[in-house]
């Protein structure tokens, strides 16, 4: 089922719930909004699945119940970013919703630039849903809060980057018994690197020797997109027990082996040399490949597995209208190094990636109360299991339970089961304030290693230098 | 009197706009490259440093790459539109069945957004996906991948943009072409001059004035390219491609180092500046002191 098909139909059930479900809501919510009529809500996103949805099918749905209206602006990730800034920074007061990735949030919340939504609920308890509830939100909510505890952004999407593999690859009678008599073992999705390597290898040379456009994994390695950059720090790193990018921020964030961190040890040159070394099986497309690129090229049934992120799973596995591989993908957690499974259940790291944003509220909004009840809106579980069907996004626990999400679970080949069950073994961005600031100073660095102008060994060891001298800066490090 | 008056109250609207969005900004840019300020550091605030940012500069050599990848690609660029231009007017200029068709799809690149320029591009230049590079191999047996050659992402980028802004030089050209005089040129002819005589003593020295207008415009234009190249390549393979422009937007925007990006700003102006102003002492002022 396509996006818009999808969105159709949710507008249609929407309707419906809005005429029944919320019958009994719906007097509060236009008592709620007398006050705010007249006002208009202007809102900056990404253009995603998750964030179309709020433009085509909650916002008009909010507008027809309360009379306030909702103009909400999609675009490009970088232009989202700069106009948001640029309009919290100069307080013009233009936007009274901006998308928060969670990684941008502590640079946000350093800059006082959001509204605690917490705070002004209970300080205007004649604005508060009783449908709404922060503790419905699923723990990916946390990233929103404050070190008291108070949410500073209603979770609109939420996703892990998992490991994908073709199902009907690996369950092919055929393609197993080769596997077994080249390597000796069954094939499985990979636990190990080694094995990651290994089956990319495989898939390569049977792709090859077939004359099929199939090969064995991958990669998200563009030479000057940042998405390569996130992939080993974010998604790669952790796998080998380098966390938080291998920055030590207790130790007066040491990113050096020398000063106690971990950028540039032996394990972190390890992990980058596995990563660089999959390109070899990866397919030609990869060094211009970010993380919309990877999902297309799964999508187009070109790799045999590859580490993706959850919003492109969906489409991947389900939309028969973009993808090749549909009913043939399954999920998996990510290789790991030995000892990481554990340690990380023991609660010291993570396995991968936890990505996804909140729609905030900023302090420079001349329209608090009307947005605080917008958000309100969206955060609502009767409203989320369409908006999970047509853009695979959990943000509240019950959203799990419904028969619609249920049924796009098996679609999914159980990412929503990992969502829930194994999705504490994810983690977000570190809680840094100079974010971008730092993935900037050292991408270039991290570009020439992917040329190859630099090696793994060196190039990290310049990483480290220059991330403790940006830092230095910053103020950050003494 | 009378009319000196009216042509300021004229002129009054478009200087009080140049004012407000031209002279002011640049001003407060100029002001902010004394600064350190970055929002996101420990200390958000501005902070005036005197001239260390122009210090570091001289030495940054990030920097410095970006200014020369511009430099040879606003060279490569330049030149060849003006060749391919001029020579496309030359051909305009004379009547060959479907001219005003070729004319008008000539003309078409001119009307798209950069960044859409950039996107098609990429489109074409991805491999596996690309169509160029899949036909340079079916029929030549060349490999090309923007991915990992530094000289191809650099030779696309400019082939990028010749096909892009060529039409600009040729459109501009065919009118200093339309407007020269027929008398200079019949007496050279009578004169038995060649038409390599004629295009260097003759045609180039008419239309000069037009031809370093074009450069001008086209040479400001190359320095501050972004668009194209952030759709492209992004400024890869590594920084084989990170010309000033895109430099520039990501020293300003992700890193939000609004100080030194403001310093890096106003050097490329002061570049520019002295480029244009080199290029008119050669071609225009010779000419000029020989009016006087």
């Amino acid at each position: 089922m396509n996006f818009a098909l999808k969105l159709g139909t949710s507008v249609l059930a929407l309707t419906l719930a809005a005429s029944a479900g919320f019958a009994q809501d719906a007097d509060w919510w236009k008592k709620a909004a007398e006050p705010y009529q007249g006002v208009t809500l202007r809102g900056v996103t990404e253009s995603s699945p998750p964030s179309l949805f709020i433009r085509e099918v909650l916002a008009p749905q909010f507008e027809e119940l309360t009379g306030i209206r909702v103009d909400v602006e999609t675009t490009s990730w970088d232009q989202m970013f700069d106009k948001a800034i640029k309009d919290m920074e100069a307080g013009t007061g233009i936007y009274d919703m901006v998308y928060i990735e969670q990684d941008i949030i502590y640079s946000y919340l350093s800059r006082n630039f959001l509204t605690d939504l917490s705070g002004l609920l209970a300080a205007n308890p004649q604005l508060k849903a009783a449908t709404y509830d922060e503790a419905n939100f699923t723990t990916f909510a946390d990233y929103f809060k404050d070190e008291k505890g108070n949410l500073y952004g209603v979770p609109m999407e939420a996703f892990i980057k998992i490991y994908l593999y073709r199902t009907d690859l690996f369950g092919d009678p055929a393609i197993q018994a080769a596997f077994k008599e080249q390597t000796g073992k069954d094939l499985a999705p990979a636990t190990t690197h080694a094995d990651y390597t290994e089956i990319a290898k495989f898939f390569y040379e049977y792709g090859q020797a077939n004359g099929l456009a199939l090969w064995g994994t991958t990669v998200q390695g563009h030479t000057g997109h940042p998405a390569s950059w996130y992939e080993y720090y974010e998604s790669v790193a952790p796998t080998f027990g380098i966390y938080n990018w291998g920055i030590d921020a207790s130790n007066n964030y040491a990113a050096s082996v020398e000063s106690g961190g971990q950028m540039n040890s032996d394990t972190a040159k390890e992990a980058l040399q596995w990563w660089l070394d999959l390109r070899q099986y990866a397919p030609p497309e990869t060094d211009q490949s970010t993380w919309t690129e990877t999902g297309t090229t799964f999508g187009a049934g070109r790799a045999a597995q590859g580490l993706i992120y959850g919003e492109n799973a969906g489409w991947i596995a389900a939309d028969k209208d973009k993808s090749l591989v549909v009913g043939k993908v399954g999920v998996a957690l990510p290789p790991l190094a030995e000892g990481v499974l554990a340690e990380v259940e023991a609660g010291n790291g993570y396995i991968g990636y936890y990505d996804g944003g909140a729609f905030g509220l900023p302090a420079t909004s001349k329209n608090q109360e009307a947005a605080a009840l917008f958000l309100q809106y969206i955060g609502q579980n009767e409203v989320q299991p369409d908006w999970a069907v047509a853009a695979p996004r959990v943000t509240n626990t019950a959203t799990y339970d419904d028969p619609k999400v249920i049924a796009m679970n098996t679609e999914l080949g159980g990412y929503y089961d990992m969502l829930k069950d194994k999705g504490y073994l994810f983690a977000g961005a570190p809680p840094y304030p100079f974010h971008a600031q730092l993935r900037e100073a050292t991408a270039p660095t991290f570009f020439e290693i992917l040329t190859g102008a630099l090696s793994a060994s060196d190039g990290l060891d310049q990483i480290a230098v220059i991330t403790e001298q940006t830092l230095t800066e910053l103020g950050y490090r003494k | 009197m009378q009319s000196n008056r009216l042509g300021w109250i004229l002129l009054a609207p478009t200087m009080v706009i140049l004012f407000f969005f031209g002279v002011l900004p640049f001003v407060y840019v100029l002001w902010v490259s004394f600064h350190q300020w970055n929002p996101f550091a420990v200390d958000p605030t501005m902070v005036f440093n005197g001239a260390d940012n122009f210090r570091k500069i001289v030495f940054d050599a990030a920097f410095l790459n970006s200014v020369g990848v511009t430099v040879m690609f606003v060279f490569f660029a330049v030149v060849s539109e003006l060749i391919i231009g001029y020579f496309l007017a030359q051909a305009f200029m004379r009547d060959f069945p479907g001219k005003s068709f070729f004319r008008t799809i000539h003309t078409l690149p001119l009307i798209m957004a950069p960044i859409i320029v950039g996107s098609v591009w990429k489109l074409m230049m991805t491999p596996s996906i690309g169509i160029i590079p899949h036909y340079l191999n079916l029929w030549f047996g060349i490999s090309v991948n923007i991915g990992t050659s530094p000289a191809a992402a650099f030779t696309t980028i400019v082939i990028m943009d010749i096909w892009h802004w060529t039409p600009l030089v040729t459109l501009t050209l065919i009118a200093a072409l339309v407007s020269l005089p027929a008398d200079p040129f019949e007496q050279a002819q009578i004169d038995g001059a060649n038409k390599r005589q004629i295009f260097w003593h003759i045609t180039l020295p008419m239309i000069a004035p037009a031809v370093v207008a074009t450069v001008f415009i086209r040479l400001m234009d190359a320095l501050r390219t972004v668009d194209e190249v952030w759709m492209l390549t992004g400024g890869g393979p590594g920084s084989a491609t990170r010309f000033v422009g895109v430099h520039i937007f990501k020293e300003v925007f992700p890193k939000t180092n609004y100080g030194y990006g403001s310093t890096i700003s106003v050097i490329v102006l002061y570049l520019t500046i002295v480029a244009c102003w080199l290029l008119y002492v050669t071609m225009l002022a010779p000419r000029n002191s020989r009016k006087g």
